[in-house]
């Protein structure tokens, strides 16, 4: 019967392998214990991927967006934000995570003639209202925060 | 050996290894299928993305493209929870999963990024058969297999990090850090030197089966959670039964005897693969969604890959099982996309959206589907 015969088990690492072996898990080891340090570095506090601070999603602030741009000749116009992308990037906006924020301001700057787009975070409690500004051409836009208290 | 080297090069039950790597493989596919392709639509709306990484901002997935990521490496990783795994088939769900989250921020799961570790880990898996791991009825065969060991560190650190957060936020840590003790310690229990861990080891499965039934968390993270703890903490014994119980089939049907030579069933073998290889993807014509197929047909393209020589030259079975796992594999996709509410969410969701940014055309489209499809 096939089911009676045996595989030998993997061969035990000689002595080269194992030293290679151990530089490559201390490698990775160390590498999963800095990379949720990063958080204490990181700019945006609401960004929490690779930290294991939650396994679950932070609640998002409940926040009001609205966008506008300037063209050069001087016209503001409004944006709808909600028109333009997927209600999750709304959301993400919305939370003022900064890469997203300023990705889409970039992407509003690609139209023709826009000299300036602005952005604005309207939410409850503490958070305020947050304002993102970038000229076009830069790659991160200015923030304002004006709290609640003030 | 030093201290550092005992514990990475210390003896395993091969049981464990073989477990894990075919739970969280046969999970894995399931996941994808049912809770991220339902995601599908909101990928490339707007031409806007941003991705996790940034050397990939510049490239704005489309629904097809993740969609048809999620259908490879789901039907890679069963056909591979299915028949014996294969190395360079690791790596591409690996990659494939990886590239399937990171490739954007609307995938903010946290532990999809875990997910990724663990098959890091699993590339450096023995690729054991059924016969290597549980033939042997008298007692669970061992080896030393440091990957494994990696593979509890790499938990232990994430329970570490919940336990080390959650005391700066003031809250209570002591149950994750209890976990990430009984880790490192189940990763020893089966050392004939440590008997006293044998007894102490299944003891603290308590401990990550409470956490995660306990504590909030997102998605299916607490079934792949409570599954590892079992198979890393029970006893040699128990899981050895349990595994020789569960591969009675591969053992006495899939697995050969293992003569050299090539016999004159290698052509048959050789006209069956090809053709199962061109067949099984043509499963996924009747799922429709985007990027499905192209999915299904470089799973196919990467099993032939995977089986490379081996498709002709060998007197086995061997690359027959192999197509008959792609199969399984694709077929599973079909079954579970088709009997899930999955593809109505997909549609449901596409319309939902469209609706909502005024693109009526394909509101229209996606509801036309919604509705065809709805449970």
């Amino acid at each position: 019967m096939a089911s009676s015969e045996t595989e030998p088990p993997p061969a035990d690492p000689s002595p080269k392998a194992r030293r290679r072996t151990s530089v490559l898990i201390s490698a990775f080891v160390v590498l999963q214990f800095l990379i949720p340090l990063t958080y204490l570095t990181r700019e945006d506090t609401a960004d929490e991927r690779f930290t294991w601070r939650s396994l679950d999603p932070p609640a998002a602030p409940s926040c009001e967006t609205s966008a506008s741009l300037e063209r050069f000749d001087g016209e503001r116009e409004s944006i709808s934000v909600q028109k333009l992308i997927h209600q999750d990037w709304v959301d993400y906006v919305g939370q003022g995570r900064r890469a997203v924020v300023d990705a889409f301001l970039r992407k509003q700057c690609e139209a023709e003639g826009v000299m300036q787009v602005e952005l604005v975070n309207h939410c409850d409690g503490e958070r305020g209202t947050r304002a993102y500004n970038l000229r076009c051409g830069g790659e991160r836009a200015h923030e304002t925060v004006r709290t609640a208290a003030r | 050996m030093k201290p550092l080297e005992r514990y990475w090069f210390g003896d395993v039950a091969l049981a464990r290894p073989y477990l894990v790597l075919r739970f969280v493989l046969g999970l894995l596919a399931f996941d994808t299928w049912l809770n991220m392709m339902p995601q599908g639509a909101k990928y490339g709306v707007g031409a806007f993305n941003v991705a996790h990484f940034p050397w990939f901002d510049t490239f704005v997935p489309s629904s097809a493209f993740y969609l048809g990521v999620l259908a490879f490496t789901g039907v890679l990783a069963l056909s591979q929870a299915l028949y014996r795994p294969h190395r360079i088939a690791i790596v591409l769900i690996a990659a494939g999963y990886t590239l399937g989250w990171s490739c954007s921020l609307l995938d903010s799961v946290p532990y999809h990024y875990l997910l990724s570790l663990y098959l890091v880990c699993f590339v450096f898996f023995p690729m054991l058969s059924a016969r290597a791991a549980f033939s042997r009825s008298d007692r669970a065969p061992r080896g030393s297999i440091a990957a494994y060991v990696l593979f509890c560190v790499t938990t232990a650190i994430v329970y570490f990090y919940v336990a080390a957060w959650s005391a700066s936020k003031g809250q209570s840590y002591w149950l994750p850090m209890v976990c990430c003790v009984a880790y490192l310690v189940a990763s020893m229990q089966d050392r004939a030197e440590l008997p006293a861990l044998r007894m102490a080891a299944p003891v603290l499965v308590a401990a990550p089966i409470a956490f995660h039934l306990l504590a909030p968390q997102q998605g299916w993270l607490p079934i792949y959670m409570i599954g590892i703890a079992l198979v890393v903490f029970a006893p040699t014994q128990w899981l050895h039964s349990f595994g020789r119980a569960l591969t009675q089939p591969a053992r006495s049907l899939v697995e050969e005897r293992t003569e050299g030579g090539i016999d004159e069933r290698a052509s048959q073998v050789f006209y069956l693969s090809l053709l199962g290889l061109v067949v099984a993807p043509m499963v996924s014509m009747f799922i429709d969604m985007p990027g499905v197929k192209t999915g299904c047909t470089l799973t196919a393209i990467a099993m032939l890959f995977v089986m490379g020589r081996q498709l002709y030259f060998t007197p086995r079975w061997r690359p027959a099982w192999r197509v008959a796992s792609l199969f399984g594999g694709c077929l599973a996709l079909w079954i579970t996309v088709t009997a899930s509410s999955a593809r109505f969410d997909y549609y449901r969701e596409g319309a939902l959206d469209a609706d909502r940014r005024g693109d009526h055309d394909a509101a229209m489209m996606f509801r036309e589907k919604a509705d065809r499809y709805a449970p």
